[in-house]
């Protein structure tokens, strides 16, 4: 045996079958996608939150509705999530009203429809590529176990044509086998980790949309003719 | 009022975090695993020792169980039907010939009454002869048959051991080339994993008397390399069956950096 035989992870990488190599490709494309969808959600759900408090904040501090609506519906900052849902319900509250004679249970049907619709629209958008997540964190160990199991039965069957079988035959053809199913793992446990806790996180802002809808609803059924 | 795709916020940072994570990861594995096959050596020696002592002795034992059996049963069967008939029509016409012209010389009263006690005779007398003939027959069947098999199982053991001593003459090769990577001291850049070939004149002591390049690995270096541990590494350790002795004055020796 030389000496100067060091396993480097690159020669590794660069020495393995073509089919492994592709593994290992498309491996570190769903690790990419998944992290940069992990990141990304990250973000996304905790300005929802942190959007969804401060507006309940203003809109519990006694202010006016009209002044809310107003401030939403200038068009100066993009609007989401529960203003979003405030806004869509308000407009449609202000559009049936205006129409006249109407009986109050009618509108408040229109007004909660219009609701539902934007809080469906804005979880859609929170709930995109969470699906992608859970596809990566299900079947990315399957597609590292095919690349290690392929290289595996390349190893052993350069294995049958030594005449002296030892342990240095095989060890790099192993290593560099399972270097495909690390890397499986390495994309599927944070993508399934991070699956859990944001369709965790997106079920409770869910909750905390329907509670608003409902609260808002009393409170416009309250409301005297503008 | 559907709205238009919105833009996920902080879009560029979870690119760039996306790409630093894989960055750490790549390094973790780069320079935190330090895979090296220095260990390798002592494996391989252990090896050797326990491969090459009970290898002639296991080979040829399990090959000869599955050819005796098939070969015996179907041939004794047919044979003996074949042969019967022949040699008992010649007797009994040899016989026929003898009794008659005794009946001629006697007198011709007793003819007919010894002739029909000579025929019963003689049928009795041609029937044992016949149950002899058959006999001889078979016991010559099974010496043939024995005489095969004695000659499948030589064949057999020619065959085995034949296939020992080419496995000890690989073993004692590759005991061989394992001895002269000892000495082999790897230049530093060798790119791939290529094959140099070299033929080795010994004598029957070992002591190496050339060495011939007959394929380059197609990189200078490693193969001075190797053809100077060849020489260095010179008593060469010969097996020490005599017989195999004969065979290990021309060798042709492969070399590979990775191997």
């Amino acid at each position: 045996m030389n000496v100067t035989q060091d396993l480097s992870f690159l020669s590794l990488i660069t020495n393995a079958s073509i089919v492994v190599q592709l593994v290992l490709l498309i491996l570190l494309l769903a690790s990419g996608l998944s992290w940069y969808f992990i990141f990304g959600k990250m973000f996304a759900i905790r300005a929802a939150i942190r959007e969804a408090d401060n507006f309940e904040n203003d809109f519990w501090s006694g202010s006016d509705i009209n002044n809310l609506y107003q401030r939403s519906n200038s068009g100066r900052t993009p609007v989401v999530g529960m203003e979003k849902i405030f806004e869509a319900g308000y407009r449609e509250f202000l559009k049936l009203k205006r129409q006249g004679r109407m009986d109050i249970s009618v509108v408040m049907e229109g007004t909660r429809r219009a609701m539902r619709a934007a809080c469906q629209r804005e979880l859609d958008a929170l709930e995109r590529h969470l699906a992608f997540l859970a596809s990566v964190g299900s079947v990315s160990p399957y597609i590292g176990l095919f690349g290690t199991v392929w290289g595996i039965m390349n190893a052993f069957r350069g294995l049958s044509n030594v005449v002296q079988a030892t342990l240095a035959h095989v060890a790099p053809g192993i290593a560099e086998a399972l270097v495909a199913t690390a890397m499986g793992l390495f994309a599927a446990i944070p993508a399934v980790l991070a699956y859990n806790s944001y369709s965790h996180d997106v079920d409770r802002l869910a909750t905390r949309y329907d509670s608003f809808m409902e609260e808002f609803s009393n409170i416009l059924q309250r409301q005297p003719n503008p | 009022m559907p709205p238009a795709e919105r833009k996920d916020p902080g879009r560029k940072w979870a690119i760039a975090l996306a790409v630093l994570v894989h960055l750490i990861f790549a390094a973790v594995l780069v320079f935190g695993v330090n895979w090296q096959t220095k260990e390798a050596s002592p494996v391989m020696a252990e090896l050797w020792s326990s491969v090459s002592a009970p290898a002639p002795k296991v080979v040829p034992k399990p090959e000869p169980e599955p050819v005796t059996r098939p070969e015996p049963k179907p041939q004794p069967k047919p044979v003996p039907k074949l042969e019967q008939p022949k040699p008992v029509k010649a007797d009994i016409e040899l016989k026929d010939k003898e009794k008659e012209k005794e009946k001629k010389r006697k007198e011709e009263e007793k003819k007919k009454a010894e002739a029909e006690k000579k025929k019963a005779e003689a049928e009795k007398k041609l029937k044992e002869q016949a149950l002899k003939v058959q006999h001889a027959m078979l016991e010559a069947e099974q010496i043939t048959l024995n005489k095969q098999r004695e000659a499948a199982e030589a064949a057999r053991q020619q065959a085995a051991a034949q296939a020992a001593s080419q496995r000890l003459m690989n073993d004692a090769i590759g005991r061989i080339s394992s001895h002269i990577r000892r000495f082999i001291v790897m230049p530093p850049d060798i790119v791939g994993n290529p094959q140099a070939e070299f033929e080795v004149s010994l004598i029957p002591t070992g002591e190496v008397l050339n060495v011939k390049l007959t394929r380059s690995s197609g990189n200078p270096a490693y193969d001075n390399a190797v053809e100077r541990a060849i020489r260095k590494a010179s008593p060469l350790p010969l097996p020490t069956d005599p017989s195999l002795i004969g065979r290990f004055r021309e060798l042709k020796l492969k070399f590979r950096p990775n191997e």
